[in-house]
């Protein structure tokens, strides 16, 4: 009887014990599992990461690895850095990045932070989570301390650009640009746009590579290469385009992803729920004459006629990879489509992907992203004085040729060497693609493993290095490019009379470049929220239907029936709200144009 | 004080009292105060914002469900597949009771313990992964589409998962595969608490197997099964949304998408946190209509009710 009690008393006390550690957020429970042993592997807790940290740097001895959390919206990778890049950072700073990442946490994780008054010590935000959080006082002020750091007062102008743009600041810094570049905000130096149509050069040479007038001219040009190669060499069965549905609403836009990414081809640009036209007008998105109905009725008609992957709707993305890697599609449309196919071996032997013009189009793309891409980089709120100085050390760092020159071209002696002429060589140049082994005294492991998980840059590579005074990117060195000139390429050439897809672009006026701008848009109020994301749905719903559509006829009823459901989801407010909103960029940009 | 640590019978009942504090403790800490969450409702909310800057808005959210033709058009559709699927899984809830009886029937016992984990292992399966092996069979050049064309059924593939055809019951024939051995088990367990004298006595009566199924069988089992139906007819709303939103697609999101998939598409697209709590609410307050509802049927039927 007594030995019953004493059970029962011991079940509850045990009870009661679990239940109260599981509420304790900030418990003390937490720091056994924050490792203080410098080994950088260990300490790479996914869940525990909210309370842990915060207990863990304060407590470290001065020898220790001070961690910092980083949040980092860019990041597809969460945890603690490791590798190659993680030693790169301790040896100069003696500091481990901690990465929390709303990518692989769920959004969710910005709005739990954000509650909690602490989103972390380093932050990279959308632009507009930037204004929002220092509107609620979750980024710290670095006004007076980020012009003695020679490499980030070197952006002075892009940086004060971006801060005098928030709404009532007087002259205060909170936030550092990403991708800045050392051009112009109205110039192009790269030598391919993001968005263009893109063939296979063995399939169009085949036809004798014929003139394309128009879109259907496209869709005459791949019903020929699908009734020449059925197949690919494997025997599966080859559709020329193949589209996946995973990424449609995402980052804001309204519509199917694939389709808002081909109305660039038009010189136009989506913009939420408006397009921009080139003259600077705006149109609603769901406007008969404006691009989406157009490049819509282009899938619709590849579709009639067979050319499109019947599984485009039902697949997800992983499986329209293995289908672009297997050589199943002939028709590619963004810049890093063609790494699923392209290889050097392709490139010479001729068989790769490359930009083929289509005569009445011409092509919007985005500026060199002179003030920055959009995110920022901040400090949070909450950082001791200590960690403050080695924040901005860190991002100094960060934005110098020594450390782009890690962020962009890897590891000098392992991914690059100098030659003889005092050109730079790329080395191994399949490290990322295939892991390949660090050596030793850069910290071991595989390269693609401890590469930079940050993910994101201060300065794009698209900069000139002042040191080299070649770009950091290591497909425009001057050595590769002659590597890489092939016959393909050549012939290319040939044809189209410019040595590279933009030449072309620019030589026949065919590129509408909408100059860079750096701007803080008002956020989506809580209505606009729920009417963009019921417009959103409506109009993905509808366009797939459409892209399966049986006939013309069913095809706009269908378009019709569209427009009606997304004027009463309160399509005519969020159109208003959109308009004004880009009216305050497209103004910006004009202002820079002239 | 002193009075009442004399008397016994008080301090027992404190005693015991104490026992079950942690339990109670646990339901307010995660079935009430969650509850606090609803305020969300009442107010235009935005993160990162603290809710005190944000508006008070009253019934705003709760008004805009209703507040034209297409807005009600699609709310009155989310709650017809909502009661369309879970009337189809009501319907035919009989099923894995059938299926455990005759499992129960089967003499060999080597192949009915293959049957019964064969039946139950999908149970284990995550949806998405279900998904995956749909995906396989039924693509443009998965097995069904393959060996139809080589047997000249169709010339060309057939998108079966695009089609919105007789959606309901494909989804209720998916959850079955699923779901059919795993619900069985708790019927196989009421069955071994027959009285084995009972049948041994039919048998000499000369009762046939199927007698003995209809008039021994089925009765003993059938407490059982209403229990468990009338907790499902609480459920009648939370039909889950991991099924719906893996199978989703544009072509038959009109008879897919149940009320939890719907505040899920509605809250996690751009943040519509106040509407889909607001949502949540109602859902909430209708299960509870329909858990007294049943409870009442119940009480009138069988003469008890089960809260």
């Amino acid at each position: 009887m007594k030995s019953k009690k004493l059970v029962s008393l011991l079940c509850m006390v045990a009870l009661t014990a679990t239940m109260l550690a599981g509420c304790g957020g900030t418990s003390d429970t937490g720091s056994g599992t924050t490792s203080d042993s410098g080994s950088s592997t260990a300490a790479t807790t996914d869940s525990g990461n909210a309370g842990t940290a915060d207990t863990a740097d304060d407590g470290a001895a001065s020898g220790d690895a001070m961690t910092l959390e980083f949040f980092d919206v860019a990041a597809n990778y969460q945890g603690v850095q490791t590798g190659w890049f993680a030693k790169v950072v301790k040896d100069r700073f003696n500091i481990e990045l901690n990465i929390i990442a709303p990518q692989v946490a769920g959004d969710a994780i910005y709005q739990t932070r954000a509650s909690s008054g602490n989103l972390g010590d380093i932050l990279i935000l959308e632009s507009g989570q930037f204004k929002e959080c220092v509107e609620a006082g979750l980024v710290k002020d670095i006004s007076s301390d980020i012009w003695n750091y020679s490499n980030l007062s070197g952006f002075k102008e892009q940086i004060d650009m971006l801060n005098n743009s928030l709404e009532g600041n007087d002259g205060k810094t909170y936030g550092i640009p990403t991708e800045m570049m050392n051009t112009s905000p109205t110039s192009y130096s790269q030598d391919v746009i993001y968005s263009s149509p893109l063939l296979r050069w063995d399939l169009y040479k085949e036809l004798g590579c014929p003139d394309i007038a128009d879109l259907d001219g496209l869709l005459d040009v791949l019903e020929e290469m699908m009734k020449n190669h059925p197949t690919n060499d494997a025997g599966d069965a080859c559709y020329p385009m193949s589209l996946w549905p995973d990424w449609d609403g995402g980052d804001g836009m309204l519509g199917i992803a694939n389709v808002v990414q081909l109305t660039t081809w038009y010189g136009e640009k989506i913009k939420g729920s408006v397009i921009l036209k080139p003259d600077g007008t705006f149109i609603p998105l769901t406007d008969k004459d404006g691009s989406y109905y157009k490049m819509l009725k282009f899938l619709y008609n590849a579709n009639k006629r067979g050319l499109v992957d019947p599984d485009s709707a039902t697949q997800d993305w992983n499986a329209a990879c293995a289908k672009m890697s297997a050589g199943q599609v002939y028709l590619m449309w963004y810049s890093w489509q063609v790494g699923f196919w392209n290889s050097t071996d392709r490139l010479k032997d001729g068989t790769a992907f490359i930009f083929t013009p289509v005569a009445d189009q011409s092509y919007y793309t985005d500026a060199d992203s002179y003030y920055g891409s959009g995110r920022v980089f901040a400090v949070g709120s909450q950082v001791d004085d200590a960690k403050y100085q080695k924040i901005l050390e860190f991002l100094d760092w960060y934005a110098s040729p020594e450390g782009l020159m890690f962020q962009h071209a890897g590891i000098e002696g392992f991914n690059y060497e100098k030659g003889d002429d005092g050109r730079f060589y790329i080395k191994n140049s399949n490290a990322l693609m295939d892991n390949l082994p660090v050596p030793e005294e850069w910290g071991g492991a595989g390269y693609n493993d401890g590469n930079n998980a940050i993910n994101q840059w201060i300065v794009s590579a698209n900069s000139t290095n002042p040191l080299t005074g070649e770009t950091y990117a290591t497909t425009y060195w001057s050595t590769y490019k002659e590597e890489t000139m092939t016959d393909m390429k050549k012939e290319w050439a040939e044809r189209f009379g410019a040595d590279e897809p933009v030449g072309y672009m620019k030589a026949n006026n065919k590129l509408v470049i909408s100059p860079n701008v750096s701007v803080s848009l008002p956020t989506d109020t809580a209505d606009i929220g729920v009417i963009r994301n019921q417009c959103n749905e409506t109009i993905c719903d509808y366009s797939w239907r459409m892209i399966y559509a049986s006939d013309d006829a069913s095809f706009d009823a269908l378009w019709d029936e569209m427009s009606a459901t997304m004027d009463g989801f309160g399509f005519q407010d969020l159109m208003k709200f959109d308009t004004e909103k880009h009216q305050i960029e497209v103004d910006a940009k004009n202002a820079v144009a002239k | 004080m002193k009075e009442f640590f004399s008397n016994k019978r008080k301090v027992r009942g404190f005693k015991e009292f104490l026992y079950i504090l942690p339990f109670l403790i646990l339901v307010l800490i995660f079935s009430y105060y969650p509850l606090y969450g609803w305020v969300y409702a009442f107010f235009d909310y935005k993160p990162p914002f603290p809710l005190s800057w944000d508006k008070f808005v009253g019934l705003k959210w709760f008004k805009s469900m209703v507040e034209n033709d297409i807005k009600l058009k699609q709310l009155l559709t989310v709650m017809r597949n909502t009661f369309a699927m879970s009337g189809i899984s009501l319907f035919f809830s009989w099923f894995p009771m059938i299926f455990a009886v005759f499992l129960n029937e089967i003499k060999c016992k080597p192949f009915q313990k293959v049957v019964q984990t064969v039946t139950t292992l999908p149970n284990f399966i995550s949806w998405v992964l279900v998904y995956s092996i749909a995906y396989s069979v039924f693509n443009s050049t998965g097995v069904v589409n393959s060996i139809g064309m080589k047997l000249g059924l169709f010339d060309t593939p057939q998108m079966f998962l695009q089609s919105a055809d007789h959606i309901w019951f494909k989804m209720w024939l998916w959850l079955t595969w699923k779901n059919a051995g795993w619900a069985a088990i708790m019927y196989l367990a009421a069955i071994a608490g027959i009285d084995e004298e009972l049948k041994e006595a039919a048998k000499v009566d000369g009762a046939s197997r199927m007698q003995i199924i209809r008039y021994i069988t089925i009765p003993s089992i059938l407490p059982t099964y209403f229990v468990l139906v009338m907790l499902n007819l609480a459920n009648f709303l939370s039909n889950g949304m991991e099924q719906y939103f893996v199978f989703q697609n544009a072509f038959n999101k009109d008879s897919i998408q149940v009320l939890d998939l719907y505040v899920y598409n509605l809250a996690m697209g751009s943040g519509g946190y106040s509407l889909s709590t607001a949502i949540s609410i109602l859902k909430s307050v209708v299960s509870i209509i329909l858990l007294c509802v049943t409870n009442k049927v119940s009480k009138l039927i069988r003469g008890e009710g089960f809260i």
